[in-house]
């Protein structure tokens, strides 16, 4: 199992050199991997309905995260349509980007998103799903973006990505809190404890959180518009992505979930709202749209609104409604995307109104075509039949009739969808197009007829199909055993009566369709205003707010920073002196005071002064020697010797370079205002202030006496040494010293490359 | 426990040190200085994986220096915490040195590129692994005055004015940590830090220690970049040679990360205090301004700049949690982050090389001329922005798990819009550098030198241990997890350094 | 180099002369009595340091350098050199890094005198002061803009 599921990355990472060795042929080469996937799923078909199989291996077993994987129904319909579908868009791929200068890259991103789809859908551990999951989402921004030259290509894929991931970093966070409240990540566990998990305060930020992460993937309103967009993807991309296997995962993760999350009322309002809206508008934008890929794209959000509101309902009808839907929606869209490529590689156009009678020139395809959009339409005995009879069951029973409005005007409008698609290119006029028409080459067909025959022969074996997939796949959703009995044939009933209606409105629709499209211009305005321009005003806003922040902080004005930092330093500290202060004393005693020593604090802050208000450099290197002198003999008072000394001579050298620098400098301009100065001087006082009095609190506020009791004791029977400093220096804090001469030796090292440095490239300029 | 005289603690700085003093004595010969570079990096790195071993096998390791005894001498003192985060200075230390023979001109090797280097490396590691807070001061400025000198080697304009914003601000963190020991000795009149943590215990609720804790807070929170004291990064980080950003970026900010992480896990332990409230609301902040500050960058190396700041919140949000899970993600997230940070920064170097620019208007078409280094990128790119199964990911699991256990929705809320923000930038990079083509009347253009091999090969090495440690996350965590409970045990720290108290 | 500091007067660079010798081995004294009276490596590398550059102020830059013989850049390698080695004999003998060595000396005219590893080590401090104060001294007074 796990060799099926890696192996695919591997078999991705050798797909560039496969190409260049095998040529022109590398599409078939390539698909055999699919095809060994496709049989190794085939192989778990018979025992499908004796229950779940699960395999085990360990990841991050201290995080829970483990990749175990699990075959049921519902996983083993998606794992045989990613393999399945796989197969022959690879082999389409091959022949479709023939002569492409990426074609190599393609497979590779292709393959690799086919295993990480394939990991989303076999997973059992939540977080393995979650991996795999955002792999999808990243291959599918790479395919998206594929011919990346493109600057509207790039704006698509980003969007795609953008949508998905923020979707999936909310899936994230309802993922983590599940497996907190659910007490494991283990999809095996978590299904069998959907009371406890209904039941928990959480539940409700739980199923949001998710259902944010499945709507996003599964282009749910309002968040359907990436999925349009994202047909700048090479056909084979949009055939297999974005219609039949990514963006089901957010359709499979519902379902998935259904069991530990499903059946409550807020469950059913969320997904049958989004679903129907999803529905109604996905088709209405289908019938408006001319671009043969847009239509596909807007009926597959269609589509995925459709399986939403099935997994909303949540009846065992429904349920098995889905499942049906999911199948047949699958291989007609397959289908008919490929078919799209097709005109789109034989003709060179991509509009419908650009075709017309091209059924004498590849009559295969338009038969295919033909055959496909019977079962979108949903006509006997095509499988699309089967699940829309279902679909129509499942909302008869639901109380709520707007539902059933919504999608009945839906299957009305598909049935038109079907007749465009179906029809127009086909016959009629021959319109003169791009290149001359030919029939497509069998790489190119293979996937479309097979897939449509499928369709056709679901429809004719529905129990067939039931028994030995689709029973089990709702089990899997509905989380006990369910029969659902699909046959072709129910009987006369309402459904068979929405049916017929919704086939001969659709088709009126269809003859007066540029009527409709007219008529209905009013609703591109609205369009307009929909959520795209939501997303555009997030991405505007992003972008305007990250430069006014910016600017603010980030001004470019060292004194703005300084200012900042040292006010946000003090304002911290008087917030503690403010909240936990109490018992804090200023340790003010004036009373010892000599008199040379207030002489010395007045020299002190007399320099200090004046070297800040100078408007002299050499003024200012007098006092600031002053003052350095001052200390030095502050330190001599306080008997403190080797600091004293120390002090003097830094205090000469210092002077001596300042010397040196200084008459090197510009004159001295006085450039600030006075107010700026005052303010200025305020910060530094601030500063003073907060400092001195944070001293003067530490004297009342001694916790311990000092250990240098016994550095005084052991520095001549230890250090050898009289001089404690020294001894403190040189031995007990050596360490420290050792830093320090290196600090001397970095300074000295930065001064010269810094003077050197500039001089020698001067000197080559 | 108290292997007085176990060389493995030592080695991590005594051979940068000593490199660089070799490599003074050796200023007039570029050759030996290179070799001794490689080799020096290399020894370091083996020394600190032999450290990392010794501690994860035999626990806190411990040399008391001129052998006086604790408190009175200084102690070295290796934790996992700090074995690790030697480990990462020794990865890329040994990055940077590659790289650097390659892309470093003569005049800078002339005028001691090498001995700062090692210096900055030897004050790096002697951050992590001493136990006083005084030399931690010293190594702090061994550190600054090593980076300060880095940044104006060459000394060209911006470099100037990005280097006085630089060492300004710094100097302003330097102040505020003397000040604090100052205050701190006053105190408690000790400066080992097992004997600090043992003294003031009893003492939390003191408002003389609680203003000492917000002045390190300020401190530290300066050197690590965190809102709103990260102005010094920005405006000086895109300033110097590639090879220097990449080692700033992986190791500078991060030595205030760690020195968050050790005092406030030993000396003051965060509780339901003030400063945890703080450094919650710091961690958010600091995200979030990053994030957005990135948005607004078309330079590469800006765009990377911001990013540092944004990704110091999620270490920030670990450690203001303060739950096991939660320092466990800090430090799963350093170790991450470190790797990836100096990679990108070489990647951006490397493109440079093919391009001549680090304007994203002036780039374009990497992808289709040099689709390797386009993989590259994508690597640690990603793994920023938190997608799996690369290393971000698992990080960012782990601090947003330990933030919904916790249940500070607000925090996580943010930590994921900016995971998406950052993937913003990520692909803004990617879009214009790789994908778009190379723009008409781009001044770009081929720099010729040769040595593109082995920068490429620095960037390879640092990418798969990228995909390494999101691959085999299971041993990582292991190892943060020894971590967090060893963070999470004062006492256990005390009595290794101090003898055993009970 | 037109230095106006050429033409300074006579006195003043006889005095100078004369006194660097003094200097100098004042500031031997004072690193090799640090040990038990204020004094020290550092404070012996300053005023080291300061009696060259009072050199350099009477005479000239080159002179300055001339008189020093070595790079000043030297001093700062051997000077860090020598005080990590200062440190490394006690790992020979088991003990920690940086633990002080000491031996007696018999020296005429000072009688017994500790010399040990401390010694070295603020030799070693000595030379790097001297190294950097020259470093960075003489560069920026040889600086051209």
């Amino acid at each position: 199992m796990l060799y099926a599921l890696l192996g695919g990355f591997g078999v991705a990472a050798l797909a560039a050199w496969l190409h260049r060795l095998t040529g022109r042929h590398s599409g078939w080469i390539l698909a055999l991997w699919p095809a060994t996937l496709l049989l190794y799923f085939l192989s778990f078909l018979p025992d499908i309905n004796s229950g779940t199989v699960l395999f085990f291996y360990d990841w991050i077993p201290s995080l829970q995260i483990r990749l175990s994987f699990r075959i049921d129904g519902l996983s083993l319909l998606f794992a045989l349509l990613i393999s399945g579908i796989g197969l022959f868009i690879v082999a389409y791929a091959g022949r479709y980007l023939e002569g492409h200068r990426d074609l190599g890259r393609f497979y590779v991103i292709l393959l690799a998103f086919m295993s990480s789809m394939l990991g989303v859908v076999l997973a059992d551990n939540l977080i393995a799903l979650f991996v795999f999951w955002e792999l999808t989402s990243i291959t599918s921004y790479l395919l998206i973006g594929f011919n990346h030259e493109d600057a509207s290509a790039r704006r698509s894929a980003l969007q795609g990505l953008f949508v998905t991931v923020g979707g999936g970093l909310a899936l994230m966070t309802g993922l983590i809190l599940l497996g907190q409240v659910g007490g494991s990540y283990e999809l095996t566990e978590l299904l069998d404890n959907g009371d406890a998990i209904r039941q928990h305060a959480l539940y409700t930020p739980i199923l949001l959180l998710i259902v944010l992460g499945a709507f996003t993937k599964s282009a749910q309103f309002p968040f359907h518009f990436w999925l349009p967009n994202a047909m700048a993807a090479p056909t084979p991309v949009s055939a297999y992505l974005h219609s039949a296997t990514m963006v089901k995962a957010g359709v499979y993760l519902l379902a998935r979930l259904h069991p530990a999350l499903g059946g409550t009322e807020l469950w059913s309002a969320l997904l049958g709202t989004a679903g129907a809206v999803t529905l109604f508008i996905g088709i209405w934008l289908a019938v408006r749209s001319t671009g043969i890929k847009k239509m596909l794209a807007y009926s597959t959000v269609m589509a995925l609104g459709t399986l939403t509101l099935l997994i909303g309902i949540g009846s065992e009808q429904a349920l098995a409604a889905a499942m049906a839907f999911l199948l047949a929606h699958s291989l007609y869209k397959g289908a008919l995307f490929m078919i799209a490529g097709i005109i789109d590689h034989e003709t060179g156009s991509k509009d419908l109104r650009d075709t017309g009678g091209l059924f004498r020139a590849m009559p295969v395809t338009a038969v295919v075509a033909g055959v496909a959009a019977l079962s979108l339409a949903g006509v006997l005995p095509m499988f699309g039949f089967v699940a829309k009879e279902l679909l129509f069951e499942s909302v008869l029973d639901d109380p709520r009739t707007w539902l059933l409005a919504m999608v009945v005007a839906g299957a009305v409008m598909t049935v038109a969808v079907a007749a465009l698609i179906g029809i127009l290119p086909w016959y009629g006029q021959p319109v003169a197009t791009k290149k001359i028409p030919h029939e497509a080459p069998p790489a190119l067909l293979a996937g479309p007829v097979v897939l449509a025959t499928l369709g056709l022969l679901g429809g004719l074996f529905a129990p067939w199909v039931d028994q030995h997939l689709l029973a089990a796949a709702t089990s899997a959703v509905a989380g006990t055993p369910v029969n659902p009995d699909l046959a072709l044939w129910h009987g006369i009933n309402p459904a068979l009566g929405l049916s017929l209606f919704s086939l001969i409105a659709g088709l009126l629709l269809y003859r007066w369709h540029d009527g409709f499209r007219t008529a209905t211009a009013f609703t591109d305005t609205l369009a307009k205003r929909g959520p795209e321009r939501g997303y555009d005003w997030l991405m505007a806003a992003l972008v305007r707010i990250a430069e006014t922040q910016t600017r603010f902080f980030q001004s470019g004005y060292l004194r703005y920073y300084l200012m900042i930092t040292l006010l946000t330093s003090m304002s911290l500290v008087w917030l503690v002196i403010g909240m936990k202060g109490d018992g804090l004393r200023l340790h003010l005693d004036l009373r010892d005071v000599q008199f040379h020593e207030a002489v010395l604090i007045f020299t002190l802050m007399a320099g200090a002064i004046t070297a800040a208000r100078t408007t002299s450099r050499l003024g200012a290197v007098a006092a600031l020697g002053a003052v350095g002198f001052t200390v030095a003999l502050l330190y001599v008072m306080f008997s403190a010797p080797d600091l004293g000394i120390t002090q003097v001579l830094v205090e000469t050298l210092t002077v001596i370079l300042l010397v040196l620098v200084l008459f090197r400098l510009p004159g001295f301009l006085k450039l600030s205002s006075t107010a700026l100065r005052v303010r200025d001087a305020i910060v530094a006082a601030s500063v003073g202030v907060t400092m001195t009095a944070l001293v003067l609190f530490a004297l009342d506020a001694r916790l311990y006496d000092s250990i240098s009791h016994w550095h005084i004791a052991e520095s001549l029977p230890s250090g050898y040494g009289r001089n404690m400093v020294n001894v403190i220096l040189v031995d007990f804090r050596a360490l420290d010293t050792l830093g320090e001469i290196f600090v001397l030796a970095l300074a000295a090292i930065g001064v010269l490359a810094m003077i050197r440095l500039r001089a020698e490239d001067k000197r080559h300029e | 426990m108290n292997h007085g005289m176990a060389l493995d603690i030592l080695l991590p700085i005594l051979i940068p040190l000593a490199a660089a003093a070799l490599s003074l004595i050796c200023w007039r010969s570029r050759a030996l200085q290179r070799g001794i570079s490689v080799m020096a990096t290399t020894g370091l790195m083996v020394a600190a994986v032999v450290l990392l071993v010794r501690v994860y096998d035999n626990g806190i390791q411990v040399m008391y220096t001129g052998n006086w005894p604790a408190p009175f001498g200084i102690v070295l003192v290796a934790d996992l915490l700090g074995a690790i985060m030697v480990v990462l200075t020794g990865i890329t230390g040994l990055a940077t040195a590659i790289y650097s023979l390659a892309t470093i001109s003569k005049a800078h090797e002339h005028y001691g590129y090498y001995p700062l280097m090692h210096l900055l490396l030897a004050g790096v590691n002697g951050a992590f692994l001493t136990g006083d807070i005084f030399n931690l001061y010293v190594w702090f400025e061994v550190m600054l005055v090593a980076s300060f000198a880095l940044l104006i080697l060459g000394g060209e304009r911006a470099q100037m004015e990005g280097a006085i914003k630089y060492v300004t601000l710094n100097l302003v963190s330097s102040a505020m940590f003397l000040s604090a020991v100052g205050l701190l000795y006053g105190l408690a009149g000790t400066l080992n830090m097992a004997d600090l943590a043992e003294k003031l215990a009893p003492h939390q609720d003191n408002p003389m220690v609680q203003i000492v804790a917000m002045l390190f807070l300020v401190a530290f929170g300066i050197k690590a970049g965190a809102f709103p004291l990260f102005f010094w990064l920005p405006a000086s980080y895109h300033t110097p040679r590639v090879a220097v950003s990449s080692l700033f970026a992986g190791l500078l900010t991060k030595v205030g990360v760690y020195a968050l992480f050790r005092v406030f896990t030993l000396i003051f332990p965060l509780g339901d205090s003030l400063i945890r409230d703080l450094l919650l609301g710091m961690a958010g902040a600091t995200m979030l301004v990053g994030v957005l500050g990135a948005a607004a960058q078309f330079e590469f190396r800006r765009i990377l700049s911001f990013h540092i700041i944004s990704q110091i919140g999620y270490m920030l949000m670990g450690l203001a949690l303060f739950t096991p899970l939660a320092i466990i993600g800090g430090v799963f997230y350093i170790m991450h982050h470190i790797i990836v940070k100096s990679n990108l920064f070489l990647i951006s170097g490397l493109v440079y090389r093919l391009q001549g620019s680090y304007d994203l208007k002036q780039l374009g078409g990497v992808y289709r001329q040099h689709p390797w280094v386009g993989i590259l990128f994508l690597i640690p790119a990603l793994s920023l922005a938190g997608l799996p199964p690369l290393s971000g990911f698992f990080g960012k699991f782990i601090v947003i798990k330990a933030g919904v256990e916790a249940e500070f929705w607000w925090l996580v809320a943010v930590a994921l819009v900016v995971g998406l923000l950052t993937l913003y930038s990520m692909i803004k990079i990617w879009a214009e550098v790789f994908w778009k083509e190379m723009p008409e009347g781009s001044t770009a253009s081929v720099q010729q030198r040769g040595g593109t091999g082995l920068m490429v090969g620095t960037v390879v090495a640092l990418a798969s241990l990228t995909v390494l440690i999101g691959v085999a996350a299971e041993p990582v965590y292991q190892l943060a997890s020894a971590t967090a409970s060893q963070l999470l045990d004062p006492p256990g720290y005390i009595n290794a350094v101090l003898g055993d108290r009970s | 180099m037109n230095n106006p500091r050429q033409h300074q007067s006579l006195i003043l660079r006889v005095t100078g002369y004369f006194l660097l010798p003094l200097l100098i081995l004042f500031s031997l004294f004072m690193l090799l009595r640090g040990h038990n009276e204020p004094g020290g490596g550092f404070i012996g590398g300053l005023v080291a340091a300061a009696a060259i550059v009072l050199y350099m102020i009477f005479s000239d830059v080159k002179a300055a350098r001339r008189l020093v013989a070595v790079d000043p850049r030297d001093l700062l390698g051997w000077g860090l050199a020598i005080a990590i080695l200062s440190g490394l004999p006690g790992l020979f003998l088991g003990q920690p890094f940086m633990t002080s060595q000491w031996m007696e000396l018999d020296v005429p005219m000072f009688g017994m005198l500790k010399v040990g590893t401390p010694l070295l080590f603020d030799i070693g401090v000595y030379l790097v002061v001297i190294g950097t104060v020259l470093t960075i001294l003489l560069t920026l007074a040889e600086a051209e803009d």
